[in-house]
């Protein structure tokens, strides 16, 4: 049994005391003090009541503080191990482990808080003895002593602090901004040029009016403009901060059959996903990455919780070490597939669900307003014109995302390719596919299309095929269903077609 | 013990289910489209302010009338030798396979519908939440033979991995 030190009750203190003392006003200070020593009893309560113990082959967490609740978790089982470190855990040695097997539930299987480090190491590497001894088989004259010495770790990635910073900077939520910088310096440039000299006149007359006490009645575009650029910048430098912070030394090193992905300046995370584990990869590229050549790239484990322990996100990678990669975190299998492109009809697919939304905008905009009573026709001819010209621009995506469509599948690994402005390839090893559903709407049979998802353990993990051609993914489906069935790699693999 | 082993061929469901269907299809459809015709006809101008309700008319007749049978017809299960699959759906065309070897559990389930009629639902629940499936509409009688017959496929298809690949995830 691993025993818990006096030191976490400390940590336990810090908040509830911090807090009480920082309220200010004294009804405020009673409530905090109260809530402070009710947290604190609770904490201390919540420490004394939780025990583990772990016998090389099982797990057993004993928590609760008035309803007990009992687990053991077969060694076999664990699909992720993790090791959090804040900074006041740092400070005093400690370190948060987390263990997290197959299944959906939302929280997390096991979660070991105020732990001592060495101890979450010790019993991280007692868990990775006993999957090897297990592995191994029991009749294997296997020296303890040696496995138990931490092993050596080769590392397979590193990702470089401005690599981080590009990152976030060209991060999914910042996406949008380009554009939007794009937008205001196209109107910026419109309504500047000659009229320059006249804007910082007006500029001065409005700081003044509003220094005077006036308000300015209409808004001026130049100022928001300006406005909109800083606050755009500001985005971006928090965005580069924030992903220092979280992503910063990030590393991926092999153990055994093991990854170990280590991220996180101020709290660091360790992620062990056993190689075997892996369900899904995908390789994602927005198009700014994609001018830059670089793409990031998600490995997911079935882990259950769904607060992004279940999956591990390399932040960026550059294009060429991708397959590199690939072959690490898939063994056997050699990068992405051959893909195969989708019949033309589903083009026309493309393009309708693109227009759609388009069109939807644009009955709002033109049509709406006169129906309904109430509203007193909001929609200025501005807003309007806009909605219409997303039309082409809807059209035009709707294209690029018809040529990008693609699928593959070896006997070894699944791919499919999705998307327009980005691009996300995703691909799960055949052996760990659990169920193939098809699906095939009014206009899909019309058209003669088929979309198509095998599904792998984890929350909403899955491949999908969209808009396959029916015969194709027919085929794709009666293969796929044969290897999630018997999942046993074939012994010839030339025997079996490349693409489907 | 079983008498019989299933074989193979498309299997419809019981008749019956259509009478769960319509009574939970028309029930469905009933409060979220009544709320709706009840706000098209205070917020729209016109004779549009009857479309709301028209349609929900429509929708509420068809779902008691015409989409039960349409839909029983779709419906067909079948046990191939690798794998439960389902084929459904009237406006949607879904077919879904779940191979015996992935199979973590089956459930069979009894709403009180189901059991005035004498029927049940089997959940049948692999390691992905998504790739799960449910096969309704089995007479009370049936289910656990279908349940039984599942599960032994299941053991059959992880002996014949034993020792290779016998974890499913």
């Amino acid at each position: 049994m691993l025993g818990i030190p006096f030191t976490q009750l400390i940590q336990a203190l810090i908040f509830p005391l911090f807090a009480g003392f920082a309220a200010g006003g004294r009804a405020t200070l009673v409530i905090f003090a109260f809530l402070g020593i009710f947290g604190f009893i609770t904490r201390f309560l919540d420490w004394q009541r939780r025990w583990f113990s772990f016998d090389g082959e099982v797990l057993r967490v004993d928590s609760g503080i008035l309803s007990r609740n009992h687990r053991s978790l077969d060694v076999a089982r664990i699909q992720q191990v993790e090791i959090q470190r804040g900074p006041v855990q740092r400070l005093f040695g400690l370190a948060t482990l987390r263990v997290e097997t197959a299944g959906s539930a939302a929280e997390v299987e096991v979660d070991l808080r105020v732990l001592p480090e060495a101890d979450a190491v010790a019993l991280r590497s007692a868990v990775r003895v006993s999957k090897a001894r297990l592995a191994a088989g029991p009749d294997t004259g296997l020296d303890p002593d040696e496995l138990s010495a931490e092993p050596e770790r080769r590392e397979i990635l590193r990702v470089p602090l401005r690599h981080v910073v590009l990152a976030s900077v060209t991060g999914a939520r910042l996406l949008v901004l380009p554009a939007v910088i794009g937008a205001a310096l196209q109107f910026v440039g419109q309504q500047i040029g000659a009229f320059f000299d006249d804007w910082v006149e007006r500029a001065i007359e409005a700081g003044l009016a509003t220094a005077e006490g006036g308000l300015l009645t209409e808004p001026d575009w130049r100022l928001v403009a300006i406005g909109a650029l800083v606050a755009i910048v500001l985005a971006m430098l928090v965005a580069a901060a924030v992903g220092l912070v979280r992503d910063g030394n990030f590393r991926i090193e092999q153990v055994d059959d093991d990854l170990y992905v280590t991220r996180g300046l101020v709290t660091t995370r360790e992620s062990v996903v056993p190689l075997r584990r892996v369900q899904l990869v995908e390789v994602q590229r927005n198009w700014l990455r994609r001018l830059l050549r670089y793409s990031s790239v998600r490995i997911r484990s079935a882990g259950g919780s769904t607060g992004g322990d279940g999956r591990v996100t390399v932040p960026l990678l550059h294009e060429q070490r991708v397959e590199a990669l690939l072959r690490e975190v898939l063994p056997g299998i050699d990068g992405i597939p051959p893909l195969t492109s989708h019949p033309p009809p589903a083009l026309r697919r493309a393009l309708f669900r693109w227009l759609r939304p388009a069109a939807y905008l644009v009955a709002l905009a033109w049509i709406l307003p006169e129906w309904v009573a109430f509203l007193d026709n909001p929609a200025t001819p501005w807003v309007r014109w806009a909605t219409v010209a997303l039309l082409p621009i809807n059209a035009v995506l709707a294209v690029i995302e018809y040529h990008k469509l693609a699928h593959g599948l070896t006997h070894l690994v699944v791919a499919a390719r999705q998307g327009a402005l980005s691009l996300t390839t995703t691909l799960a090893p055949v052996v760990k596919v659990q169920a193939v559903t098809s699906r095939r709407t009014f206009f899909q049979r019309r058209l003669g299309l088929t979309t198509l998802h095998a599904h792998v353990a984890g929350p909403g993990a899955l491949v999908e095929v969209l808009d396959a051609g029916r015969d194709d993914a027919r085929e794709l489906q009666a293969r796929l269903t044969e290897h999630a069935a018997a999942p046993v790699v074939p012994p010839d693999p030339e025997e079996l077609p490349v693409a489907g | 013990m079983l008498t019989e082993r299933f074989d193979d061929r498309e299997r419809p469901l019981d008749p019956r289910v259509k009478i769960t269907w319509r009574i939970f299809g028309t029930l469905g459809w009933l409060f979220p489209l009544g709320g709706a015709s009840v706000l098209g006809y205070f917020l729209l101008d016109g004779p549009l302010r009857w479309l709301p309700l028209t349609v929900a008319l429509v929708v509420v007749v068809l779902s008691a009338t015409w989409y039960p049978g349409a839909r029983y017809r779709r419906w067909r299960w079948q046990l191939t030798d690798l794998a439960l699959e389902m084929r459904y759906g009237v406006i949607v065309h879904r077919h879904e396979a779940v191979p015996y070897f992935r199979v973590q559990q089956i459930d069979i389930e009894r709403g009180p519908v189901d059991r005035l009629l004498g029927l049940a639902t089997l959940q049948v629940t692999t390691a992905s939440a998504s790739g799960s499936g449910a096969l309704p509409g089995i007479s009370e009688e049936q289910a656990p033979l279908v349940r039984q017959e599942l599960l032994l496929r299941a053991a059959e298809a992880i002996g014949d991995h034993m020792g290779d690949v016998n974890d499913a995830v």
